[in-house]
């Protein structure tokens, strides 16, 4: 049962960063493929904050958070201006030095070691698990009432602007690099903020729990359900996640021989749904933005 | 003064496979526009291409290239024929392109994965000949690399500058209206490229494996480094994707001599995204 819990609160952490990367490529057109990067320092920062500086769980939390946030506001003063393409290369490039930096540091992380134990924040016998899952559906919330809401507000127009013609946006008078950059770097705090909650859900961090195949999941539940819809990141993310991690995992009976050819299949699957959708649906389950009421 | 020279030694044999990737992956760059992030498959497939010739054929390790390389660009240019054509067709933009392309790619690598399994392969000259040149030793592995990467630089500067089917591929990329209206058939011009740009990486690939290890994830690996290069070098610059190859294995070599790779590695990206930003600047 705590394995279910555990494979629940994954999905949820999930959720969480897709929907964050819903606002940051769906709304404004910022192409992150630095997602794990943003996430794994996260993780690490809370964990490092945790246990080695021994700070309570929540200051440690918001200090992570905090951090992630001027990683990407430095990280985004550098290249938002760029092209598409180059934005993509920079932030793939920033999560591989964050991969590289958790394995070489071994005097701070651990390297390939490993760090622990990041204990969870609250001990309620057997039901510390729900509680914790309740605790990250509750953040999981906040980011969805916050991406819904932004469409009829009208900053979520403003972004739509900048997304679609950003010239004419700057023309008309908004600051619209200013904005980019702190919807950037508030979105990429957010992703630290979950990679921190997955600290404690984890408990012992290793960094290959930080290699690309979490950018690509993200990113693969964004594009399949639909990157203009915020339940287009929660259809995409059952749909990856839910299936393989969870409903695979837990209930399909798998010969022991076979289990570890799961992921390989997994992320196979995954990459030809990405060709297939791109090729025939690039607007995903759920379709294109259009006038919405 | 010994690290000088030894970084320049050692970076020029370990840029050599590189120098091959880059210049094959600039030139798709060039002539399509966008990132195809496949490429890092064509490279890993040229290495396992060759190593089964090797293990299961028993052909010699030299023999096993030529083989190994004609595949690898048959392989690129079905990416092209069956994925890549058809999405442009459909009008995809660049950055879904590249996005496709990572999905392809996840796809071969671990198709790759489930075929050959996560241990990884050897690719080896059985009779390697020692040579001192300069008072360092070099093999005859070596020495095929840097050969064929001189060739093949010739090669790609005479064939691009110098006729005509380079004169298309400029024409191609630069103004694709204009050279279609011109009578320049596009698919013929473009399976070609294709075709030279998947030799190029093949061979990397398998200079690559004999160097190191023939893995799934060899080629993901160096995709990154590979985009910046040529990022950096200009895109469709095969004289910048030589000069960046050579500077990038002359900077990792000196830096894994006083320290370790990933610090190397580390320092290359750090620089590649202050040069991206200033690119932008001057233009």
């Amino acid at each position: 049962m705590a394995y279910l819990y555990f494979s629940l609160a994954l999905v949820a952490v999930y959720i969480g960063i897709t929907l964050l990367l819903h606002l940051q490529f769906g709304r404004v057109g910022i192409v992150n493929f630095g997602v794990v990067g943003f996430w794994g320092l996260g993780m690490y920062a809370h964990g490092v904050f945790m246990v080695t500086l021994g700070l309570p769980w929540l200051v440690a939390l918001l200090l992570a958070t905090l951090l992630v946030g001027l990683f990407a506001l430095a990280l985004g003063a550098l290249v938002l201006r760029l092209d598409g393409q180059s934005v993509l290369v920079a932030t793939l490039a920033f999560a591989t030095i964050v991969l590289h930096l958790v394995t070489t540091e071994k005097w701070l992380t651990g390297g390939v070691v490993g760090f622990g134990t990041i204990e969870y924040p609250f001990d309620f016998g057997a039901a510390t698990e729900p509680a914790y899952l309740a605790l990250i559906l509750a953040f999981v919330a906040v980011v969805l009432v916050y991406a819904l809401r932004l469409d009829s507000s009208a900053y979520g127009r403003l972004l739509s602007a900048i997304r679609d013609n950003e010239p004419l946006a700057h023309g008309l008078g908004k600051p619209t690099f200013r904005h980019k950059l702190i919807f950037f770097a508030v979105t990429s705090a957010g992703m630290g903020l979950f990679g921190g909650l997955s600290a404690s859900l984890n408990q012992f961090l290793t960094p290959n729990m930080i290699a690309p195949g979490v950018t690509f999941t993200a990113w693969i539940a964004l594009v399949l359900g639909g990157k203009d819809h915020p339940w287009g990141a929660i259809i995409g993310v059952c749909a990856t996640v839910g299936l393989f991690d969870v409903f695979i995992e837990t209930f399909a009976p798998i010969p022991a021989d076979y289990a570890l050819l799961v992921p390989n299949i997994k992320l196979m699957l995954y990459g030809a749904f990405l060709v297939v959708i791109m090729l025939y649906r690039p607007s995903g389950v759920l379709g294109g933005y259009g006038r919405r009421g | 003064m010994w690290l000088l020279t030894d970084s320049i030694y050692i970076g020029l044999i370990q840029a050599a496979p590189l120098i091959l990737a880059t210049m094959g992956f600039t030139l798709i760059y060039y002539l399509n526009g966008f990132i195809n992030v496949t490429y890092a498959e064509n490279i890993t497939f040229g290495a396992y291409f060759a190593s089964v010739f090797q293990t299961f054929l028993g052909f010699g390790f030299f023999v096993s290239i030529v083989p190994a390389v004609l595949l690898a660009g048959l392989f690129s240019v079905l990416t092209f024929v069956c994925v890549f054509r058809p999405a442009m067709a459909r009008g995809v933009g660049p950055t879904e392109m590249i996005i496709l392309s990572v999905g392809l790619s996840f796809f071969f690598r671990y198709g790759a994965t489930l075929v050959f399994g996560n241990n990884p392969y050897f690719l080896e000259n059985a009779n390697p000949q020692y040579w001192t040149v300069l008072g360092k030793g070099i093999t005859d592995t070596q020495v095929a690399a840097l050969t064929l990467v001189a060739v093949v630089t010739i090669g790609l500067l005479f064939f691009i500058y110098r006729t005509r089917w380079g004169e298309m591929m400029r024409a191609l990329a630069n103004n694709r209206d204009l050279a279609e209206a011109s009578g320049i058939d596009p698919a013929r011009v473009s399976m070609l490229i294709w075709f030279i740009a998947g030799a190029a990486g093949g061979l990397a690939g398998i200079f690559f494996g004999v160097f190191a290890l023939v893995t799934p994830l060899m080629g993901w690996n160096m995709i990154l480094i590979i985009i910046m290069l040529s990022i950096v070098g200009g895109i469709g610059s095969v004289r910048g994707a030589l000069i960046a190859s050579v500077a990038a294995g002359i900077l990792t070599a000196a830096i894994t001599l006083v320290s370790q790779p990933l610090y190397a590695e580390i320092i290359l990206l750090l620089v590649f995204i202050g040069v991206l930003r200033l690119r932008w600047k001057r233009a």
